[in-house]
């Protein structure tokens, strides 16, 4: 038999092999506190895929803190996307592993970040410590849960949200330095995610209050019930916006680009923003952020751009080796 | 030292602090500050137990993720294995030795009793990437060391993957199950007929949720049995194609009796054209190994006296197994066509050869385990201190290889016939009867006796001593491990 007849049939074999419809694998590397959101969007994106093309999408859920999240990805995790809990996480795809392009917050609706949340406090049934602000949490005998900053993005929010506002209300980063240090001083344990700082609060008991999200708080409420928790909403918060990011490199290798970023365009969809909502995210779409609006406490946010001067810099300040984490919890 | 397990010990602090307690209520009346202070004295206490405890859970989280992310070494019924932490990267390290007693009862054969290596083979497979593999299998046995099986795969998706390399030519059932597991320590005269391995290019895949697998091969070509050499020849300048489905529909119904059924249809097709020091034909075997078929030939090679592979040639083998419980059975059917000729100019001897064999070999284990075409895995090991025993199995087997009678035509003119009459036969007809004892799953000791009737040419006279001066009649007995 002949080359050319032979390459003929096996093309025509490979044509017939991959003319019928796909079973499709994601996985989607998160961080702590999104398990629940996913399982319900991600059931909700495979019925819409299946319905537009015929494929089967599963996807595959990765959580951890979102640090620690991001290095697994550069270590090698094959994710098609990732879904951290800060753009200071995913940047590093780009800087260290080249895996996504530079401007990759750019690609998708406000800044890659297609839910907000914040920042808020969970305390026990009747508010034994009388927790009302960010100043109760310095105080001594005050025991306060939050999750690593090194290896957790929540933790990061939580830290830069106690610091902007003892700044505000002190006058300087040396007060503001001061007063992180003494909530520190008042931190037990340190777990490496947000999640796990919920069950060491909810399930084995420790601590006077837990700087959470917004939605792990809400969450710990509707699970653990009413009766043993309450949320206080401080005065002021940090503006958290979790972005997304198609992991470029990966899921080409794997010939998932186009159902990856299908996934994360999906999530500005009005359904995918009514889960958004339904999971206790603020959606970013007027129409669902006005049918959740009545769920959330009224707080002053602020963003991490006008207080800090974006993440590179807060990471750089804060975070990355010698900052001034390092500075206060090694002197502990 | 072991700690007290936390519920014992917030238990005993509680107990302890309740008993100072209500000492203290004895000597004297506590006032509610002492009681409050006491309270708040056992809250702290026990808020410091739940940390230590928690912390304490953190430590061996972190030690168990540590462990997790180690690369692992995996030993086990003989194999190693060397894995990435993930999976993705691996190094496994497997071999097979086959040591052989062989007895023949026929008049023949005598002197070719022996003690016999007849496989020693390390096998190195791995992955990398998560969707390349590799194999390299150097066989030992034999008079110098080969290369069989080197090979890289790449997985695009189970419907389509790509195999580069030397491997086995997608056509014979019984050559395809790996050597170890076959019911037989030798593969039926059929596979005389299947060509083996060979170098080249393969596609192949799992379709309709693996119940139908199908390989395309593209390779330099190698005719009825053989095995190309690593830097094979391909004189003809053309490449043979192979292709092979199979199916297996009933193999994800876990409750159905046909559960183990497999059948299918494979076929090769190329063109082959010898010279006289390089004929690219190859002799045929009986159970025994003894050569009962063979081209003629001459130590003095010209195209007067050695036939040679003159055109196209193919092979057509329809398939099937069928494995339910204990018992199995193997069936294949293969015809082919060649294009062989000897002499040149006027006494040139060119002919179409259609040969044509079966193979119906079947198994039972008697201690009960499942047949597979993986092999058996004994329940138990031999250890006559445990009184176990392994797994025992009877085989049968009835096979038949049939050469096309033109191969012994000789022509008018001078011309001379493809093959001697005298140094081959037309036909076998083999019967084999054996036992198989699986002392372990890696561990193997297989008797078997065959009986191989040889039908020859009208007139044929082999020389006393000759392998077909008398039906053949051989016991192999042979000691495997296979890990």
């Amino acid at each position: 038999m002949k080359l050319k007849s032979l390459l003929s049939a096996l093309l025509a074999v490979v044509a017939v092999s991959g003319a019928a419809a796909k079973d499709i694998e994601l996985l989607n590397v998160s961080y702590d506190p999104t398990r629940e959101l996913y399982v319900e969007y991600n059931a909700a994106f495979a019925k819409y895929w299946k319905a537009k093309t015929g494929d089967t999408v599963t996807v595959k859920q990765s959580h951890g803190g979102s640090g620690k999240q991001a290095r697994s990805v550069i270590d090698g995790l094959r994710a098609d996307v990732v879904t951290l809990a800060l753009s200071g996480d995913i940047d590093p795809l780009h800087q260290v592993a080249r895996l996504i392009p530079a401007d990759w917050q750019a690609r998708l609706p406000n800044n890659s970040a297609p839910y907000t949340s914040t920042i808020v406090f969970l305390v026990r049934k009747g508010n034994p410590k009388q927790i009302k602000d960010w100043d109760d949490l310095a105080k001594p005998g005050v025991s306060v849960i939050t999750p690593n900053p090194k290896t957790s993005g929540g933790a990061r929010w939580n830290y830069l949200a106690a610091w902007e506002f003892a700044k505000r209300k002190y006058g300087s980063d040396d007060q503001a330095k001061d007063f992180v240090a003494k909530v520190y001083r008042n931190v037990p344990v340190l777990d490496s995610g947000a999640r796990g700082s919920t069950t060491t609060f909810v399930q084995r008991g420790i601590g006077d209050v837990f700087i959470s999200w917004e939605n792990e708080a809400y969450l710990a409420i509707k699970e653990f019930g009413a009766d043993k928790f309450e949320l206080v909403t401080p005065a002021l918060s940090i503006l958290a916006e979790p972005p997304v990011s198609v992991v470029d490199k990966v899921a080409k290798k794997k010939g998932t680009a186009e159902v990856a970023k299908a996934y994360l365009e999906y999530l500005y969809s009005e359904e995918a923003q009514d889960i958004i909502g339904k999971n206790f995210y603020r959606p970013t779409d007027p129409k669902a952020a006005a049918k959740y609006a009545g769920q959330f406490s009224k707080l002053e946010l602020f963003t991490i751009a006008d207080a800090f001067g974006g993440w590179a810099k807060a990471q750089k300040v804060h975070f990355d080796d010698g900052g001034t984490f390092d500075q206060i919890y090694l002197k502990k | 030292m072991r700690t007290l397990p936390f519920a014992v010990r917030s238990a005993l602090v509680t107990t302890l602090t309740a008993v100072g307690l209500t000492a203290s209520l004895q000597a004297q009346p506590a006032s509610a500050d002492d009681i409050n202070a006491l309270r708040e004295q056992i809250r702290l206490l026990d808020q410091k137990l739940r940390v230590l405890e928690r912390n304490q859970e953190l430590k061996e989280e972190t030690a168990a993720a540590a462990a997790k992310a180690q690369p692992k070494i995996t030993v086990g019924d003989g194999r190693v294995e060397l894995a990435s932490a993930d999976g993705a990267n691996s190094l496994r390290l497997r071999g097979l030795v086959q040591g052989d007693a062989r007895f023949f009862f026929d008049k023949a054969n005598a002197a070719q009793d022996q003690f016999l290596l007849r496989r020693a083979r390390l096998i190195f497979e791995g992955k990398f990437a998560d969707r390349f593999n590799y194999v390299v299998q150097p066989e030992f046995a034999g008079s110098s060391v080969s290369i069989l099986d080197a090979n890289v795969g790449f997985t695009v998706t189970p419907s389509l993957s790509l195999l580069v390399g030397r491997f086995k030519t997608p056509v014979g059932l019984e050559q395809l199950q790996s050597d170890p597991v076959a019911f037989f320590n030798e593969r039926s005269v059929a596979t005389n007929l299947a060509p083996n391995r060979d170098v080249g290019a393969q596609i192949n895949g799992l379709l309709a949720d693996k119940r139908l697998g199908y390989q395309v091969a593209l390779t330099n070509g190698v005719i009825d049995g053989g095995n190309s050499p690593a830097d094979s020849t391909n004189l003809e300048g053309d490449f043979t194609v192979s292709g092979r489905l199979f199916a297996t529909p009933f193999v994800n119904d876990k409750d159905s009796a046909l559960k183990g059924l497999g059948f299918g249809i494979a076929a090769a097709a190329g063109n082959y054209d010898g010279t006289a020091s390089s004929p690219l034909l190859n002799a045929y075997r009986t159970d025994g190994q003894q050569t009962f078929f063979r081209y003629k030939s001459n130590s003095t090679p010209t195209l007067a006296n050695t036939a040679v592979a003159a055109g196209a040639s193919y092979v057509v083998s329809p398939q099937a197994y069928f494995y339910s419980g204990p018992a199995g059975v193997l069936a294949e059917y293969f015809a082919t066509s060649s294009e062989v000729s000897i002499g040149s100019g006027a006494t040139r001897n060119a002919r179409t050869l259609k040969n044509s064999a079966y193979n119906l070999s079947a198994g039972y284990v008697l201690t009960g385990e499942d047949a597979g075409f993986r092999g058996v895995t004994p329940k138990t090991n031999f250890n006559p201190s445990a009184g176990t025993w392994g797994a025992f199995e009877v085989v049968a087997r009835l096979a038949y290889l049939d050469i096309d009678n033109d191969a012994f035509l000789v022509p008018a003119g001078g011309a001379i016939s493809l093959a001697d009459p005298g140094a081959s036969a037309t036909a076998v007809t083999t019967y084999g009867l054996g036992l198989n004892w699986y002392l372990s799953r890696s561990v193997r000791v297989g008797v078997n006796l065959f009986q191989n009737d040889f039908k020859l040419a009208p007139g044929a006279a082999p020389a006393a001593g000759t392998v077909l001066s008398d039906d053949e009649t051989a016991l192999i007995t042979r000691f495997q491990v296979s890990f």
